[in-house]
C-alpha cells in the first residue's frame, strides 16, 4: 500500500521479531517460571484493564475521524454501531464481518 | 511419561475445543487479508503469521508497522495488547507442574484465549500431568493450524479482491469484536471510552504518540472506576 513509508525488508522482520517477543514474554512467563514467581495483586488488577484500553485506543480514531479531521458522522460510524449490535447479541463469529460489511458499503453507497 | 493417559487427554480436549475452533476462521482469513492489504508479500505475511501467531497482536501493530512508526512503539503497543497473556499464564501455570520446561515454553508460545478459557478449569482440577498436558496441547496444535491455514488463505485470496470493497475494515471489525467482551463491566467500559477519546484527540501527535498516553489513560480510568465502585461497597472489600 504505501511502500516509501514502510520501511525496508531488515525493518519488517525485526519488527515481527519484536512483536514476537512482546506475545510470547507474556504467554510463556509462568508456564515456564511455575511457582517461583507471583504477579502483585495490585499490578495484576490494573494490567486486566490494558487491552480494552489498547483495543478502544485502536479502533475509535480510525471511525471518527477522516483524512485526521473529526467526522463521526461517517460510513464507518454506522458499521461499527451494527457491529457491536450484532457481536453483543449473537456468538456467530461470521455474523459481525457479515453485517458490518453490508452496513458499510449501504452506508457508502447511501452518502456517496 | 504415561502415553495412555496423554492420548485420553488429547482427545477429550480435542472434542471440548472443536466448536469453538471454528470461531478462528474469520479471524485468520482476516488476518490474512490485513496483512496482505498492509502491502506485505506473501513470505513476510506467512512468516508474521507463524513467529507471532497472535491475531491481537498482529491486527493491532499492523497500522503502526504500515507507517513505518518507531520500534519501542510498537513494542509497546504489542505488550499493550499481550499483557492480558500475563494473567492467563500465572492462572495456567499449575498445571504445568512437573513438564519439562522445554515443552513448557512449547506450550507457552500456543497459549491463546480460547483454549485458556476452555481448557484450562479442567486442566486445573486432574491431578494427571500427562492428561493435562495432552488436554492443552491437542486443541491448541489444531488451533495452530487453522490459524496458518486460514490466514494463507486470506493471504492468497487477498489480491483477487478489488480495493474499492474496503475490505480493510475487516481488520477494525475483528478488533471491536475482540473488545465487547472485555466491556461488560463498568471499569472496563471506562477503560475504553477514556483511551478512545484520549487517541481521538491526541491523534495528531506524530508517529501515533497518543496512542500509549490513551492506553495509560484507559488503564488509570479503569483502576480509578474500579476504585470508585468498591468504594460504594462494604468495607471488607476494599483492599
Amino acid at each position: 500500500m504505501n511502500d516509501q513509508l514502510m520501511h525496508s525488508g531488515v525493518w519488517l522482520w525485526l519488527a515481527f521479531v519484536l512483536v514476537a517477543l512482546a506475545t510470547h514474554f507474556p504467554r510463556a512467563s509462568f508456564i515456564v517460571a511455575g511457582g517461583r514467581v507471583k504477579l502483585p495483586a495490585g499490578l495484576q488488577r490494573a494490567l486486566r484493564y490494558a487491552p480494552a484500553a489498547a483495543l478502544a485506543a485502536l479502533i475509535v480514531p480510525d471511525i471518527v475521524l477522516v483524512g485526521g479531521g473529526l467526522e463521526p458522522v461517517n460510513p464507518k460510524l454506522f458499521a461499527t454501531i451494527a457491529v457491536f449490535v450484532v457481536a453483543t447479541r449473537w456468538r456467530n463469529p461470521w455474523l459481525p464481518f457479515i453485517v458490518g460489511m453490508a452496513v458499510l458499503w449501504s452506508a457508502q453507497a447511501l452518502l456517496a | 511419561m504415561s502415553n495412555d493417559s496423554f492420548h485420553q487427554g488429547a482427545k477429550e480436549g480435542f472434542v471440548r475445543f472443536l466448536p469453538l475452533s471454528i470461531g478462528l476462521i474469520p479471524w485468520a482469513l482476516v488476518t490474512g487479508v490485513a496483512m496482505r492489504s498492509a502491502g506485505f508479500s506473501v513470505l513476510e505475511a506467512m512468516g508474521m503469521n507463524v513467529i507471532v501467531f497472535a491475531g491481537t497482536a498482529q491486527l493491532g501493530t499492523l497500522p503502526l508497522i504500515v507507517v513505518g512508526a518507531p520500534m519501542w512503539l510498537i513494542l509497546v503497543t504489542a505488550l499493550a495488547l499481550n499483557l492480558r497473556f500475563v494473567i492467563f499464564s500465572a492462572a495456567i501455570a499449575p498445571a504445568f507442574e512437573g513438564v519439562p520446561w522445554w515443552q513448557r515454553i512449547f506450550s507457552g508460545y500456543l497459549l491463546t484465549d480460547g483454549v485458556f478459557a476452555a481448557c484450562s478449569p479442567r486442566m486445573l482440577t486432574s491431578n494427571d500431568k500427562d492428561w493435562r498436558l495432552g488436554y492443552y496441547l491437542a486443541p491448541s496444535l489444531w488451533s495452530w493450524v487453522l490459524w496458518q491455514v486460514l490466514a494463507l488463505v486470506g493471504v492468497l485470496g487477498a489480491t483477487a479482491l478489488p480495493t474499492t470493497w474496503s475490505l480493510e475494515f475487516m481488520a477494525s471489525i475483528a478488533l471491536m469484536v475482540l473488545l465487547v467482551p472485555f466491556v461488560v463491566s463498568r471499569p472496563m467500559l471506562a477503560a475504553a471510552i477514556t483511551a478512545g477519546t484520549i487517541a481521538v484527540a491526541l491523534a495528531s501527535l506524530p508517529l501515533r504518540l497518543g496512542l500509549i498516553a490513551a492506553i495509560f489513560a484507559g488503564i488509570g480510568a479503569g483502576f480509578a472506576a474500579e476504585r470508585w465502585t468498591q468504594s460504594t461497597l462494604p468495607k471488607e472489600r476494599i483492599e
